[in-house]
């Protein structure tokens, strides 16, 4: 009972690495440039795929190849926000998210022609490694996922708040009019917010490939649950989407561990949906009213 | 007789002619092509209830195809447990979508932003995995066949049955025309122009004196009744309905049609519906290649002609009529300039 209970709680934390790693970029894109990326799972799903290419491909040590993908998937960042973003940003915000699905459903099917769509193992030197404790035993790749999604947001609580450009992008999330006035270059800082939110969503695809398993339709199934992150986070706020991520994450190994495995994606969208009909503004949101 | 009655009598030409060809094209195409145009149909319903809630309310709502699926069940359900005959399970069916649509978008819909959105994809989640792992009622992944036809209805010289697929196609076609008077009607009407109003700006609509809340859902519940519909007479016609056929990707399907058709007109999901329909059914084997491009038209649509095809054939004609008025006489020019007005 109790080894079970810890097995869970780690596979919790599992979960709730990739939900914080992408829920920060899907959080800070809508915060700082008001858009509702529905395409951020895809960003995961490639960054996956990136990873795979250069650990089993190209046969380069498995933290290189992570560093690798966040770079290769923040350059596509750079790319989404110029081809993509740029152009919706004016829209209705019931457009934006149908561009941005019709961008998630062709990156995915792209993905499925080039790829093929069966999962792929994605097997590195860490995932044959295991840690054994108290009778409980897990692969060091878990262990892992949770140091490097740690270290990840340590550094990137660093950039937001002791960089030049970390300043810049809170003031663009505050209020953009004004930082423009400042003197901020909003299109420079669109473009360097969504190569950090690709590069994190990378980072989770990387991390938890050999995990699980690798495949195109991943992205798709990982972006409600991502989505409820960031809501009950409250859209926008930072260390509320990490909170939530966590949370979630827990709730949803601990269900399948302990009620059903059936249910367990139930609990996710309860969850999100009776926070939404008590407390919209998410569980870590601020109420405001919003002037107009 | 000016332009502008010219046009209308255009229009109302073409109308005719569709519908006149839609009766007779049983007598004209083969089997497997008169199926198509039932899903084509179906498909047209469905993309003219998410055009309700998306297309004129301006909310998008990924739950259609949940409500799709409540209608089928319902009906489903209802025939194969309490022997209830067709013709009183469809109603209940439509019923029950009305009744969850008006209770999910009551808390839902006040929000503002994205969050409807998302609640309607964990929505559709939940009834989805309802059906799939419910086994006691809903057979799970098994799903439920047998389902039987809609019962024979006498109407003194003859008996109508609809057991055949011509019989479905000319019952389901009938329900379409009912559906479009009262559509036509409706988004003609104040309900349409407050819709109208609150996708084009929420505070000015509230402004002025618009119920938000109760216009939102009253779209919605439409939306869904019109889902409920066609999921009752898809039931009808397959006879075999599984939790396969209410997915998101369905929802996702539905959305491709209203958007490439044109949100917001009536004559655009119906395009949409029957273009994308007979494409996915008579180019199955390229299913990936197709759904790049979708992906990518959809994406594109949404930001360079957000009017969709509808839109682009009424530029067309504006464009022509231009053309053809802009030669005649100083009357005809008179028109173009008052049309602009």
């Amino acid at each position: 009972m109790f080894q079970e209970l810890i097995q869970q709680i780690m596979n919790g934390l599992v979960l709730g690495s990739t939900y914080a790693l992408i829920g920060l970029g899907l959080t800070i894109i809508y915060g700082i440039l008001g858009i509702v990326n529905w395409a951020h799972g895809e960003l995961y799903m490639l960054g996956a795929f990136a990873g795979l290419f250069f650990v089993v491909n190209l046969h380069l040590p498995f933290v290189v190849g992570l560093v690798a993908s966040m770079a290769v998937m923040a350059v596509f960042g750079v790319l989404l926000e110029r081809l993509v973003f740029r152009p919706l940003r004016s829209a209705h915000e019931m457009n934006m998210i149908i561009g941005t699905l019709g961008i998630s459903i062709f990156l995915m099917n792209a993905a499925i022609v080039l790829f093929s769509p069966n999962p792929m193992r994605f097997p590195t030197e860490f995932s044959s490694q295991y840690l054994s404790f108290f009778g409980i035993s897990i692969t060091t790749q878990r262990l892992l996922v949770f140091c490097v999604t740690i270290l990840l947001i340590g550094l990137f609580h660093y950039v937001i708040k002791y960089t030049s450009i970390g300043k810049a992008m809170r003031a663009c999330e505050q209020n953009p009019d004004a930082a423009r006035l400042m003197g901020i270059n909003i299109n420079q800082v669109a473009m360097v917010t969504c190569a950090i939110g690709s590069a994190l969503a990378a980072a989770a695809g990387t991390l938890v490939g050999p995990v699980f398993l690798v495949s195109p339709p991943m992205g798709l199934m990982v972006i409600a649950k991502v989505f409820a992150v960031v809501i009950l986070g409250g859209m926008g706020n930072v260390a509320g989407a990490i909170w939530a991520a966590f949370i979630l994450g827990l709730a949803e190994s601990l269900t399948a561990g302990f009620v059903s495995s059936y249910y367990k994606d139930v609990v996710t969208f309860v969850i999100l949906i009776s926070v939404l009909v008590f407390k919209p503004q998410g569980l870590f949101g601020k109420s405001q009213i919003e002037k107009v | 007789m000016d332009s502008m009655g010219k046009i209308v009598w255009v229009k109302r030409a073409g109308v005719a002619l569709v519908i006149i060809f839609a009766l007779f094209l049983p007598n004209m195409v083969r089997s497997y092509y008169l199926h198509i145009a039932v899903l084509s149909l179906l498909n047209a319903l469905l993309a003219l209830g998410l055009n309700c809630i998306a297309g004129y309310a301006g909310q998008l709502s990924l739950a259609q195809a949940a409500f799709f699926g409540i209608g089928s069940y319902t009906v489903a359900l209802c025939m194969l447990n309490l022997s209830m005959s067709f013709w009183l399970a469809a109603p209940l069916g439509i019923l029950l979508a009305v009744v969850v649509a008006v209770g999910f978008g009551l808390p839902t819909l006040r929000l503002k932003g994205p969050y409807f959105v998302i609640s309607t994809l964990g929505f559709g989640e939940i009834v989805r995995l309802l059906f799939l792992n419910w086994e006691s009622v809903t057979r799970g992944a098994n799903g439920l066949p047998g389902i039987p036809a809609p019962d024979a209805i006498n109407i003194g010289f003859a008996v109508l049955t609809f057991d055949t697929k011509v019989g479905c196609y000319y019952l389901i076609l009938t329900v379409m025309l009912l559906l479009l008077v009262i559509y036509r009607n409706m988004t003609d009407s104040r309900i349409g122009r407050a819709l109208k109003a609150i996708h084009s700006d929420q505070v000015a609509a509230e402004v002025m004196g618009i119920n938000l809340t109760f216009y939102k859902v009253f779209a919605f519940a439409w939306a869904a009744g019109i889902s409920g519909l066609a999921g009752a007479l898809y039931a009808g016609y397959v006879r075999f309905i599984s939790p396969d056929t209410f997915t998101i990707g369905e929802a996702i399907n539905i959305l491709i049609m209203t958007v490439l058709g044109g949100m917001g007109t009536i004559t655009g999901p119906i395009l949409g519906a029957v273009a994308i329909t007979y494409l996915l059914e008579t180019m199955r084997v390229f299913a990936e290649y197709r759904m790049i491009i979708y992906g990518l038209l959809m994406f594109l649509m949404i930001v360079y002609m957000p009017g969709g095809l509808a839109g682009a054939f009424s530029l067309l004609g504006k464009v022509l009529r231009r053309r053809l008025f802009a030669g005649k006489g100083d009357g005809s020019a008179g028109d173009t300039t008052r049309e602009e007005a």
